[in-house]
Order: C-alpha cells, then structure tokens, then sequence
C-alpha cells in the first residue's frame, strides 16, 4: 500500500557550489566554510530571516578535525543565529540526503517545519595519518619522563612508521568486505556481465551530456561561483563543474589501464567518478511554509526510502531504495521523468539498469513478482553525473534531490527519482513530485 | 608651588573626593580614583591634589606594607590627563610648575617603601599610564576594551610626567621610540610582550590578584630588561645606530613641522642614564613651551572636533543607533570593493554586487589579502579574520538584498545609472532600509528624486584609499531624515572614519576646496611657476604632497571630470585652465597619474619607491608671469584661493560650523594639522590680510588677464570681507 507523508513537504530553495576536482579550484577550502558560502548565499535569496530555522542540519563525511560538528560550524558562519542548534548527520554517500530526511521526519513528527540541510564535502582537506608505528613512538616519546625512557622510546623507530596512511584510501575501503568501493563495481559489473565498452560508452555519454548542459545554461541555474579560499592569486572564481571534459570519447577512455583489478578489471579512473569538493544546500519546510515566505517551491518530497544489501555489491543500492521508494509513492518507474542515479562508477550504473529490468533480479532480492521496469537512459541521469561531475561523498545526495527538482520543471516532468548507492551496502531513494505554481 | 594652586573647575568637589581609600586587610591599601564629578576620571587638578594628600599620607603610615592603585572598575581607570586644560593653558611657566609638582608626586610614589601594584583596565592612556609607570608592578586588564600608551605626541606634547623616561628605562630605547613617537595605544596582549605591563588578568580578577601579588601571596616578578639594558639602551654604538635610524624615519613622516616627537625623540636616545630628578627638569622643561605652542593647541582643536564629529551617530532621541548588521555595496571598483571589504571587516554582513565578475573575484581577493595582512602582524586573530573573510559575499546579480540595513552604491558616476540602481534596490529592500551613495559630483536629491521614500536617502562619500583616509562626508539631502543621517554617521564611526555632515552641494566640502586649489597650481605651471616648486612650496606648507603629485594620485581623468562638474555648478571663478590639455599623451588614457605609472610624475613599479618628475612638463608653460613667484608666494597663493571657496561653502551653510570644515580639510586633503586646518590658518594669518591679498591677487589676475575665471576666484566673497570689517575670527577665543 502507497504510504504517502501527511504534510506537503517542499524543498524550497537550493543552491550549490560548483563541483571542484580535489587539489584545485577549492583546495585551500574547508568544510565549514565552503557551506558555509552556500548557505549564506540561500539564506539571502531566500529572503530568509536564519531565526526562523529550526535546525542546520548538514551531510557529511570527512569534516576536518577541528570541526567535529560541521554543521554548527557552517550555520555560524552563515550567520545563522547561535540559538538556533546544528547537527551533522552521517550515511557516508548519502550523507546529503540523510540531512533532508532526517528534516522532513521530524516535520513529520511535529518538531520543527524549517530546515536548511546542506551536503558538503572537501576531499582535498583529508589528511595524511601517522602510521600506528609513529604513533605509539609519539605517545610513548610525550609520557617519558627519564633521557632514558625517551632514549628508548625512540630507539623503536622503524623506516616503515614513515609511511603515512592515506584517509581517502581507507575511507573508501569497506571494512565489512575488506574491497575498495572501485572493487564493488567490479563485482556488480561480473553479476551482470558488463563490458568494458559499455563502461566507457556510458562515462563519455556523462561528460558530453555534462557539456551539454553547462553550456545550455541549465547546470548554472544550480551553481552559485565561489573563489575558493587560498586561491592562485590569478585565478577567477570557480564558475562551472571543472570535471567535465568536453571531448571525451569512449576511444580515450580505452587507453586507460584498469585501476582496481589489473589486468582484466573494467573499472578505470575514466569511468569511475572523480575525487572532488562542493557544497549544496537545500531549504526544507512544509509548502504552506514556503508559500508564507513568499518562497516557490522547486519539488514536494512524495516518498523516500532506504535499504541494506550485500556491501560487496553496494553499487545496486538505488534498486533496493528505489523499489521501497515507488511502492511508497504508488507509482512505477516507467512513471518517472527524470532519474538520477549517482555514478560511482559506470560499471554500477549499468548494474542497476540491468538490476531494474531483471525479473529474476526482482524475485531473488526484491521479493517482487517481476521486474521494476526497464530503465530508459535518456531519462536518467540527463545532465550528465558524477563521472563528469564528481563526487563530494556528502554533498552529492543534496546535489541529486537538487538536480532532480530543478530538472521537473526544465524537462516538464510530474515526477522524479533522485538515487544514490553507499559504500558500506546501503541504497537511497527519493521521490519528487512537481509542485503546481 | 604645590598642586593644591591649581585653579580647580567650577563643578570640583570636596577635598579627598577623588580618590577613596580601602584597608581590605592589615598592612594593605587599596587607593581607588573615583572622582564623583567625572564620568570619565581623568588626572585634573581636583584628583591630582587627592592623590597628593592620599599619597602623602601613605608615605607616613609606617603599618603600609602594599599598595594597590586601581580604578573605579576593572574596566576603567582613568583617562589621563585632562586634555580641556591643556587646550586653555597660554602660560608655559604655570605648565612647569605642574609638571614639577607631578613630578614629586609620581616619586613619592615609587620610593615608598611598600610594595606598590597599579591594576588597571580599560583606556589608560597618557598620565593614567605614567601614574602606573610609577608602581613597582603594572597588572593589566585583558579585556578587548583595554588599551595603553602614551599618546601624547599626537597632541603636540611629549609625556611630561615620567613617563619619556620610565618607559625607556622599562621597555628599551627601540620600544619606547616606537610607542611615544607614534602614539599609538597597544591592546593588553601585544602590552605585555612589550613589557610595557608586567602583568595580564581577566578584569573579573583584577583586583583579587592585584592584592595578592601585592601581599605577597602570588610571586612577584616585575618586567626585566636585563642584558638589553647595557647592550642596547647603554651602548653608545646601538644607540646612535638607533637614533640615526629614527631621525630619519621621523623627518620622513613629519617633514620637520612637529617639534614635539623629535624632542622625544632625543629625550629617549639619553633616557636610560638619567635620573629622575633630572628627568623631571628636562621633561618640565620641554613640556612648557609645546604646551603653549600653536601646534599643540591645533592639534588639540582637532582632536576635541574629531571627538566632536562622532555625536553626529547619536539618534534624534539621543539614543545610539543599532549595530548595523547587514548591508550590501554595488558596484565593486577599486571604491566598492574597498568599501565593503572595510565593512565584512568590522562585522557588517556585506554583500558586494556587480556584474563583472572579474571586478567581483578582485575585490575578494584584495579583501582576503588585506585581511591576511592584519594576520600576520597580529592586528586580528584567527577567528576574528575568518569571521570578516565570511563576511563578505560577492553576488553577480540585484539579489539576495531583501534584508540589508543599508545598501551603499558605488556605481558609475552617471545619474540614470545611479537611478536606476537605486530604483531596483528600493523594490527589494524595506522602507527602513538607508540607501547611501558614494557619489562625488551628482547631486543626491536628484538621486533620490523618483524613489519611494527618499528620506532614507543619503550621501556617504567615502576617499580614496578608502582604509587610509579617515573622513566621509555624510551628506544630507532635502529629504534625507535625521534618524537615517545618524544611523549613516553611526556606521561611518564604526569603520572607523570621521564623519562630517554636508549640504548636498556639488562638490561637497573637499572636492569643492581641492578644485579651485588644484587649478591654480596648473594655472601657475602655465604661468612658468616650476612644477617642482609648487610641490615643494606646498609640502613645505604642510600638506602631505604638492598638488601634482595628488593630481596623479587623484588620477588626472578623474580630476577633470570633477573640475567640469565645478565648473558646471558654480561657474566662471571654477573655470578649469587649460594647462592639463598641454600635457603631451593626458589626452589618452595611458598617462592618467599613478594607476598608470605616468602623470606629471613617473612612478617607479615599487610602490614605495619615490616617484620623478617627468621631463617633458616644459609642455605645460604657456607665460612666464609666475617663473619668478617664490614658494611661500605660491603657498600662500594656493591656500588663499580655497580659503575664499571655504568662506563662501560655510556661508550657504553647506557645513554647519568652522570646525567640521576644519576637520573635513584636515582629514579629507591632509590639510597641515599642525596649523588646526584651514580656518584656523587664516585666524592665524588674520583676515583683514588675508581679504587684502585676495584683493590684490584679483586685480593682478585682471591686469595680466589670464585665462577666463582668474580674477573671479580670488574676489574676496562676502562673508571674509564682512568678517574682516569687523574684525572678527572663525575661531573667536
């Protein structure tokens, strides 16, 4: 049975900043000061006076040491006032989203009806970290209190404590399935007997939709351009997603040995999605809100929904999501104008397309009698994705509901799918609904 | 001659009122400056006799084993010594006297026996300083309202009650040249690592520590200068390297016009091995004569109108205006931009709107670099420097505005352009919302015109470099409301500016002065008057460059598009010479002044570098009539010719008071400070010779018939004529 919310609930503005490549544009960023621009920025063009939230809530999932709470850092800087309380909230990917259910449930529940959820991320801000090794010799080195203990101390020292751990390349291990998330999709691409080609086909089709819709002016309805922090004292501010590369071609992408399983893996940097910085912030209220504000709704949030699944194959995440997600909106696939599934990897992608129109796929895992649909692909993911894009591990959930809402009413559309997959074997859905004027 | 013959002020009360003592435990004092007749304490002649007589008596009480000397709260002290008497002092004799009789006191103070700790707060400037110079240990307040220095300089005095010397001897010759010369005042941090205080404490603990560390209770460890004191402050090499250094830098910055720093200034070189008794005869004895000098007084003057200009924030009821806490400036050239980096900076929420965004990227890089700038020399801290950074939004399109406070324009000086910012502005913004233009030469109310509500329009004309000059003219419409007037002059105070209120007349105060004066200095180059000369003879005068090198910081575009805008409103006597149009290449738009690198001078690529004069000014010379007119002819020519458009700009009542003009000259052109501004020079000159110079100067112009509007400038106007039948002054006594 369709289990819609008993509020209309709107997102109510958005607003994100253009999609960096990590060690570029925002390089010299933080988290909480790149959403924290974005935010300020929504607030202004909202008209919005911050006093009337009842909470900040922002996605995600790296935010530097010193800013445990992102959240309240941003809303600080955004000039939100400091009795109004900030929160960060994880689901690693998905993280954005995670920020606006989480807000639309409490509206649900009755605790607030204002929220600004923001997803943010800065992948050039991860650390080096000191190996175990170094570690202890540090702590040890600080406790001692003879010339001989310290003598000893450092008498531990081994070349090896020199190697620095990467946090980018831990974090996006699975611990539960000892793979890296690129070897995720290398097994999704096995399952289903996805080629090389295919991939490659698929990731240069992102960059020139990308292209496509930048230069259309589309992506710039979207992007607000931000001078990153510490930039070149030459550079301009940051207009445009500087991953889309407009003549890519399936030929290039060829030339690329695989990353993750040498020699005969199809995942390659190519078609996988980049390691990038951004932040997108959303209003989140009821429409009688938003219309009170004088605000225009962009979408109503008709459903959401999340699932678990195997972490070895996370990459199928959004059918799971997307199965619970439709139920609860009493409508199918073939019902929905636009789809975004995040592209981790263009392996995972064409998974899922193969996942949603598999009846076998459908009985086995989703304990439906048939297949989900066909997916048609000129509907999905139309402005190209995160393999043009990037993918700011946080920011990328509000960057799709974003993305999704404002392409309802560009395409003319009723309806739309924003899904994403989550490394750690989740999947995330969102249904958005058109918004009469 | 005791303290006790000073005259005291009318409103002086009883003896021992001032000053209140506390015996909170066996063998402890703690002495408090509370005079009930000052809301502000500062070290008068009422207070000075109370601490006199309380010092006094400690002297004898054999049971004193310490002593505290604190202030009414641990966020006030006192204001030091109190500047109104200073301005009316005219006898250098009864200065000496005082000074002396300080003197005695300040050592009494520091030979007690007991231990004696100064805790003090809030401003402690000048004499506060020096009273607690006199203590065994300082303890300071860290509050960010707390600042100390000895800014006496800036008013053309010198520290005259100890203080020339304790400090040197406290902090080193460097420091103490440093402080006493610039006259700054330092917060509590940078203080400490001075060694200008010995001690930091939050104000809530101020006085529990004081008693402590007084008593003993708390380790003792006054500001040791140590090995420094024989290898710098004594050492005759270091010092004469020192000296030489600081002469230099001195002469550079003050061009020989202030005797009072340059006095310190070899005051402090031999400090360190003079003794205090001697000390105060030296220090009384410079004190006196500056202290009746005319440059102390003018400097005064200023700083009394300065202090003055600040009560134009004050709200109609007499309440302070609210903090302001967001805004927005269009427009980001070098003016906008520079405008709303200042703002972010002091915590205004801005938003900075243009559609270049190239301009945009540029005012947020210059604002980041300045910001980074202050950083690094600890001006701000890290939170506070990403607070301003955060503070600043650059937006490319007319939004995001619907909640400013004030949006400032600083758009292109066209009146539709103006409009019809303005009129997109007012259909987001409330009706409460000031709307400020920067506009130089357009009339407001004509802005304000077509606009829903025009009495939240208002001028706020800001100089360039807007960080650097410390005047706006706040410039009041037909329409223009006393609330939004003072809310306007509540903002400039808090970037820290000056403001003085202008009639919406064109040209304002400053630009209406400069263009005659920068017309005359080309009509001299015309006449064969050396370029160089004029220069010279201005910088001489006391202003802080000759008018062609500000003509090419001005920018040579700029300045003829304000003397046409002169001309247009005011006529023949602002006709501009056509000496500019005989500069080879100012047609074009490759030698404009500094922006540039070429105008009457030729700009080195290091901005610090001095610039040369060009070689090709010959160019300019039309006559030789002025080839022979010496400096002080030319000075007295340029300043005469503004001196005439000052009469007449006070006469339409374009300003409300001789004063605020004086300041607008001092602190919009630079306007020799030590000769208190314009008007106050021509009091000095006197008027009837000033009216009889003019008059001259007109007939001249007539009989060698220069260029058309010479004569018209230089007819004394009614106003100066009037006043010099009458014998009357700007600045009656």
């Amino acid at each position: 049975m369709p289990s819609q919310p008993s509020r209309s609930l709107v997102i109510a503005a958005g607003l994100r900043t253009p999609w960096a490549r990590a060690g570029g544009a925002f390089a010299g960023e933080d988290a909480g000061h790149l959403a924290a621009r974005v935010m300020r920025e929504l607030i202004a063009r909202s008209g919005l006076d911050p006093a009337a939230l009842d909470e900040v809530i922002v996605g995600c999932v790296g935010p530097s040491h010193d800013q445990a709470n992102v959240a309240r850092v941003a809303a600080l800087r955004a000039g939100v006032p400091a009795n109004v309380p900030s929160r960060t909230v994880g689901r690693n990917c998905a993280s954005g989203i995670e920020a606006v259910t989480t807000a639309v449930t409490e509206i649900l529940a009755g605790v607030g009806d204002t929220y600004l959820c923001t997803g943010v991320e800065v992948m050039s801000a991860y650390p080096l970290l000191q190996s175990r090794g170094m570690t202890k010799l540090f702590s040890n080195l600080m406790t001692a209190k003879s010339v001989g203990a310290k003598l000893s101390a450092l008498a531990t020292f081994r070349p090896s404590f020199l190697t620095p751990r990467v946090a980018l390349l831990e974090g996006l291990r699975d611990p539960i399935s000892g793979l890296l998330m690129g070897e995720t999709a290398e097994v999704v691409a096995r399952d289903f007997g996805i080629t090389r080609e295919q991939a490659d086909a698929y990731a240069a089709r992102s960059h020139h939709r990308a292209r496509d819709a930048r230069d259309s002016g589309r992506l710039a309805q979207e992007i607000l351009p931000v001078l990153g922090l510490g930039a070149h004292p030459k550079a301009s501010a940051l207009e445009h997603d500087d991953g889309i590369r407009d003549e890519q071609s399936p030929q290039a992408l060829a030339k690329l040995r695989p990353y993750f399983e040498k020699p005969d893996g199809i995942v390659t940097v190519g078609n996988a999605c980049g390691i990038t910085d951004g932040a997108c912030a959303l209003l989140i209220t009821t429409e009688e809100k938003a219309r009170a504000l004088g605000l225009k709704p962009l979408a109503r949030l008709r459903s959401w929904a999340w699932a678990g699944l195997d972490p070895a194959r996370m990459g199928l995440g959004p059918v799971y999501a997307a199965s619970r997600a439709l139920a609860d909106a009493g409508c199918s696939l073939a019902d929905m104008g636009v789809v975004e599934i995040n592209e981790a990897f263009a392996a995972q992608v064409l998974g899922c397309e193969a996942a949603f129109g598999s009846d076998r796929f459908a009985r086995e895992q989703l304990n439906l009698p048939r297949a989900l649909g066909e997916l048609d692909m000129s509907r999905t993911n139309p402005n190209g994705g995160a393999i043009a894009l990037g993918h700011p591990l946080g920011a990328t959930g509000s960057r799709l509901l974003l993305t999704t809402a404002l392409e309802l009413a560009h395409g003319d559309h009723e309806l739309g799918l924003a899904s994403l997959c989550i490394g750690g074997g989740q999947g995330g859905a969102v249904v958005l609904e058109r918004v009469a004027a | 001659m005791d303290i006790r013959d000073f005259p005291a002020p009318d409103d002086a009360p009883a003896p021992g009122a001032c000053v209140k003592l506390e015996r909170p435990e066996a063998g402890l004092v703690v002495l408090r400056l509370d005079p009930p007749h000052r809301k502000l304490p500062v070290l008068d002649a009422p207070m000075l006799r109370d601490l006199d007589d309380a010092l006094n008596a400690l002297a004898a009480d054999s049971t004193l084993r310490a002593l505290v000397i604190t202030g009414r709260d641990p966020r006030s002290f006192a204001a030091g010594a109190d500047v109104q008497s200073i301005a009316q002092v005219t006898d250098a004799a009864v200065v000496e006297r005082l000074v002396h009789a300080v003197h005695r006191m300040f050592r009494t103070l520091e030979r007690l026996p007991a231990r004696t700790v100064c805790a003090a707060g809030g401003a402690v400037p000048g004499g506060a300083f020096e009273l607690a110079l006199s203590c065994d240990l300082i303890l300071l307040s860290d509050d960010p309202g707390t600042r100390i220095g000895l800014p006496e300089t800036k008013l053309g005095i010198l520290p005259g009650w100890g203080g020339t010397h304790r400090l040197t001897r406290r902090v080193g010759v460097p420091t103490a040249l440093d402080l006493i010369l610039a006259g700054k005042l330092v917060d509590p941090k940078r203080a400490k690592r001075l060694g200008m205080v010995d001690r930091l404490t939050k104000p809530e603990f101020l006085e529990r520590i004081a008693c402590d560390l007084a008593m003993g209770r708390l380790p003792f460890k006054p500001h040791a200068r140590g090995a420094k004191h024989w290898l710098v402050d004594r050492n005759p090499l270091a010092r004469w390297v020192i000296g030489r250094t600081a002469r230099k830098q001195l002469q550079a910055r003050t061009n020989g016009h202030y005797p009072a720093p340059e006095i310190a200034l070899e005051m402090i070189l031999r400090a360190p091995g003079v003794s205090m008794l001697r000390a105060a005869e030296l220090e009384a004895s410079a004190v006196a004569p500056l202290a009746v000098s005319p440059v102390c007084k003018a400097l005064v003057g200023i700083f009394f109108a300065s202090e003055e200009a600040k009560k134009t924030a004050r709200l109609p009821n007499g309440e302070q205006a609210a903090k302001l806490e967001r805004g927005a400036v269009i427009g980001a050239g070098v003016m906008g931009g520079a405008i709303a980096s200042l703002m972010a900076e002091k915590g205004v929420s801005t938003r900075l709107i243009d559609q270049a965004p190239e301009a945009l990227d540029a005012a947020e890089r210059a604002h980041r670099k300045a910001i980074a700038k202050k950083l690094a020399k600890r001006r701000t801290s890290r939170a506070a420097a990403d607070h301003a950074i955060d503070s600043l939004d650059t937006s490319r399109g007319m939004r995001g505005l619907a909640r400013c406070e004030l949006v400032l324009e600083a758009v292109a000086e066209r009146l539709e352009v103006k409009q019809a910012v303005f009129g997109a502005v007012a259909e987001q913004v409330s009706a409460e919302a000031i709307l400020a233009t920067n506009t130089s030469s357009l009339s407001v109310d004509a802005i304000a015109a077509n606009l829903p509500h025009p009495e939240r329009v208002v001028g706020l004309h800001f100089f360039n470099p807007v960080r650097a000059m410390p005047l706006v003219e706040v410039v009041r419409g037909a329409a223009t409301s006393p609330d939004v007037l003072a809310r306007t002059c509540a903002l400039a105070v808090r970037l820290g500016k000056t403001p003085v209120v202008t009639a919406d007349r064109p040209g304002f105060i400053v630009n209406r002065l400069l263009g005659p004066y920068l017309d005359e200095a080309l009509r001299l180059a015309a006449g064969g008057a050396p370029v160089a000369r004029i220069d010279a003879a201005l910088l001489d005068f006391g202003m802080p460059m000759g008018p062609f090198r500000l003509l090419d910081e001005v920018g040579l575009d700029i300045a003829r598009h304000a003397a046409a805008s002169l001309h247009a409103a005011y006529g023949e006597r602002m006709q501009p010479s056509d000496a500019l149009e005989r500069l080879p290449g100012a047609d074009g738009d490759s030698r404009l002044g500094r922006k540039t690198k070429h105008g009457f001078y030729r700009f080195d690529d290091n901005p610090r570098a001095d610039p040369e004069l060009a070689d090709d000014l010959a160019a300019l010379v039309k006559q030789q009539d002025f080839a022979a007119l010496s400096e002080e002819r030319i000075a007295e020519r340029l300043v005469l010719v503004m001196l005439n458009e000052a009469a007449r700009l006070l006469h339409e009542g374009v300003v409300d008071s001789a004063g605020e003009l004086d300041l607008a000259t001092v602190f919009g052109m630079g306007f020799a400070p030590f000769r208190g501004g314009l008007l106050h020079h021509a009091d000095a000159v006197g008027l009837e010779r000033a009216v009889e110079q003019l008059r001259a100067l007109a007939e001249e112009a007539a009989v060698i018939a220069r260029a058309p509007g010479a004569a018209e400038r230089f007819a004394p106007c009614e106003l100066l004529r009037d006043m010099a039948e009458r014998d009357s002054r700007f600045f009656p006594d």
